[in-house]
């Protein structure tokens, strides 16, 4: 074992840092914003695009043939470090396009695809939205009825998706539908890149309980989408998605946001009394956040665990899902432990006279299912472990 | 940045796992729980022939001089087969020396330690529990000539197999640590009888017990800072040993849900199991992550207090979780004496509160970054 850095790697660190300190567009409570007050800094948040792109730093990872930077993992794992550290926003605004839909057409796409689609992700002109949950398909995906019925050299697309993300923003959707309906469930599917103006497809925004619109529902009615936008072969859906659903997995981003969640939780405890003393010095809530940071430290340190054995060119399947669960208990914790330490405080949300934090807490206490949920709920998560880390039988 | 075991250590933790499947399979384990003796001395013996007792010994004194991760390999596959040894106490005596005992004491018990000739032991901890310097009362006082030392000693591991008591003492207002031969004039070591019957501890009695001046290791009643970077190395050999424990436990559990089936199915099948399993393969995982890098943080971290109490405090949940949740996937056959998941709830209730309860770490995490 070994925890330290090489001189070359520090370097790169001090550089990044250098970066951030000339480039950072956020303000210290930024990192926070809901999605109307980002809205409302785009301006600012492409010019960041623009000069991480100079660096090479969006995509860091993808291959310098595609526009990538041709990062190493060592590399990336502190760009994302210091970037979480410095609560800079997200390195690229493409959010899905490079969390997964341009790594799955790095993977599958065909030279074409990647000259059209790889481009305007790296520069933030497009944005990607995810079609895979249906009405009647959450976790159990694989059994999605939207149907692609060869016409020529066009599919034509009817079916309904929902709970997709980002839909209302997003100039591209990456779609999951069914082509060979005889197939077994799994080897039915293929994978569309569908333009969200095309004809016949409709997005209707869904309300949260957060109060916000983060998601919506999208309705296809004899959409036509050309064969060459296929991404992969036909019947290869499936595994196009789980490599999408396997990048979503890893978790450094992750970590960092939790290390932030922890630091402005112990802020908090310090500032906030609690039945006549301060929060922090009420055993129960020390005892919350020493587990907490105890939790948060074993996802970090569990990720490194999966660094070292990809450096080690091993593969990282299911273990992934660790974290996950891991992530999934700390982000409802968080947003509980918050509005604990806020007393009658913690029901008071932004907006309103003496809201702490302007009810940043309450948000996370209402946001955390979109984090929990998304990419697969924990009880899948449990299904995955049991059955691929255990060996244990599939259940129904 | 490396985060993983060399190719030597896989190999040491398959020579281990192998020697220990073979040598001391549960049924040895239950043999030597239920006799008198203080250990297997076969067993030891065979050990010692191995390098184990020298793995931590540095190579100038007759020791394989590796790492505390090293140690931790080995910590990890004894827990998983329950393995009844005075193998990790000894190691923790034998860091306090080569830590804190001039060049001449090394000389003098280093190299038999190596050896396993030589059995020793730290003992610290008296009968109030408190694991702070406070909770030291045992007295030494200079006559003159001699160093005498008078108190009481409770849970010191393997005390009744050892040869030599590395006992923490008051002396010139602050604490001191002192060799005592277990068979020196004075001293009684009483057996205690323990949840857990794989292990051993003892009360340890010192009745006006004379020592040579030159017995003392380290610097009179400065040594506490030493024995407690000791102590922590010792805790996560001790959550290393947890975690191997409760992965065993898991995974006897997972092969009973595999083959025991009712309604017609294997109950592993039925998520209300499986997903109590994946749950404990989660604890397991993100313990044996914090374990791994405290033991790295032992030897090079200028302070691996954070490190230590966050591994304990997990592993505590893991094992007491696996422990418990074991027995009951077994339903009643889980309750039987027979049954080993009991050996290993046994195992998670003894450790949960040794070496400091979670909720002891917890504290003792925050203190430590002043909050």
């Amino acid at each position: 074992m070994d925890f330290s850095f090489s001189e070359r790697e520090e370097a790169f660190r001090r550089e990044v840092c250098e970066f951030l300190a000339a480039n950072n567009p956020n303000r210290a409570s930024d990192s926070d914003d809901d999605l109307e007050a980002s809205m409302d800094r785009l301006p600012k948040l492409l010019a960041w695009n623009q000069a991480l792109l100079e660096k090479g730093w969006v995509g860091f990872h993808w291959p310098k043939e595609v526009g990538g930077g041709g990062g190493g993992l060592i590399e990336q794992m502190i760009l994302k470090q210091e970037t979480g550290k410095a609560r800079a926003p997200l390195l690229g605004l493409s959010y899905m396009g490079l969390a997964w839909v341009g790594p799955g057409i790095i993977k599958y796409g065909t030279e074409e695809q990647k000259r059209r689609f790889i481009p305007p992700i790296l520069k933030a002109e497009e944005h990607w939205c995810t079609g895979y949950s249906e009405p009647g398909s959450g976790s159990d995906l694989a059994s999605l009825r939207c149907s692609a019925v060869r016409d020529g050299d066009h599919y034509v697309i009817s079916g309904q998706k929902t709970w997709t993300s980002l839909a209302m923003w997003s100039q591209w959707m990456i779609l999951l539908v069914r082509t060979d309906p005889a197939a077994p469930k799994h080897r039915g599917i293929s994978c569309l890149l569908v333009p969200m103006d095309a004809p016949g497809l409709e997005v209707r925004p869904i309300k949260a309980m957060n109060g916000e619109t983060p998601f919506a529902e999208v309705f296809f009615n004899d959409v036509r989408v050309p064969v060459v936008n296929r991404l992969g072969a036909e019947g290869q859906g499936w595994e196009v998605t789980k490599h999408a659903l396997a990048n979503e997995r890893s978790s450094i981003a992750e970590v960092t946001a939790m290390v932030n969640h922890l630091e402005d939780l112990k802020r908090l405890a310090k500032d906030r009394r609690r039945d006549g003393r301060p929060a922090i010095q009420d055993p129960l809530v020390r005892q919350r956040l020493a587990r907490m940071q105890t939790m948060v430290e074993a996802m970090r340190l569990t990720g490194l665990r999966f660094l070292t054995k990809q450096l080690r060119g091993e593969e990282v399947g299911a273990e992934t899902s660790v974290n996950k669960l891991i992530r999934a208990e700390l982000e409802v914790e968080i947003g509980r432990l918050a509005l604990d330490i806020e007393g009658r405080y913690g029901a008071l949300v932004k907006g309103s006279p003496e809201a702490v934090d302007n009810g940043k807490w309450q948000r996370q206490a209402l946001t955390w299912p979109s984090y929990v949920i998304g990419g697969g709920t924990p009880n899948i998560q449990k299904n995955v472990i049991a059955e691929r880390l255990l060996g244990l039988p599939h259940d129904v | 940045m490396n985060f993983g075991f060399s190719e030597d250590q896989e190999q040491l933790r398959l020579q281990v796992r192998k020697f220990l499947d073979s040598e001391c399979p549960m049924d040895r384990v239950r043999q030597i729980m239920a006799s008198k003796e203080a250990h297997d001395r076969g067993l030891w013996t065979r050990i010692a022939a191995l390098g184990w007792p020298a793995l931590t010994v540095p190579d100038a004194h007759g020791g394989l001089g590796l790492r505390w991760e090293d140690l931790v390999v080995i910590a990890e596959e004894a827990g998983r087969t329950l393995f009844p040894t005075p193998l990790l106490a000894g190691a923790v005596a034998t860091r306090a020396i080569a830590l804190m005992a001039s060049e001449r004491q090394k000389a003098r018990w280093l190299p038999s330690l190596a050896s396993g000739d030589l059995i020793a032991t730290l003992a610290v901890l008296e009968e109030s529990d408190d694991l702070s310097a406070a909770g030291v009362e045992l007295v030494a006082e200079n006559n003159g000539e001699q160093i005498v030392l008078t108190g009481t000693k409770m849970f010191v591991p393997y005390a009744q197999a050892a040869d030599l008591l590395l006992v923490a003492a008051r002396e010139s207002g602050g604490i001191s640590l002192f060799a005592v031969p277990a068979d020196a004039a004075g001293v009684t070591v009483t057996p205690l009888r323990l949840i857990d019957p794989t292990q051993r501890a003892a009360q340890v009695t010192l009745e006006a017990v004379a020592v040579d001046p030159s017995d003392r290791i380290g610097e009179p009643g400065s040594a506490w800072s030493d024995i407690s970077a000791v102590l922590d190395a010792g805790t996560v050999a001790l959550a290393a040993e947890m975690v191997g424990a409760a992965d065993a436990a898991l995974r006897l559990a997972t092969e009973y849900a595999k083959v025991r089936k009712q309604f017609g199915h294997p109950i592993g099948r039925f998520q209300g199991v499986k997903h109590r399993l994946a749950e404990i393969l989660v604890d397991i995982e993100s313990s044996r992550s914090l374990v791994y890098f405290a033991s790295w943080a032992v030897d090079h971290q200028p302070d691996a207090r954070a490190a230590v109490s966050m591994a304990k405090a997990y592993a505590s949940q893991a094992l007491d979780r696996a422990g418990e949740e074991g027995i009951q996937i077994h339903g009643a056959i889980g309750f039987t004496w027979e049954c080993d998941a009991q050996l290993y709830y046994k195992r998670g209730r003894y450790c949960r509160n040794l070496a400091g309860s979670p909720e002891y770490h917890h504290e003792r995490l925050l203190a430590a970054q002043g909050l």
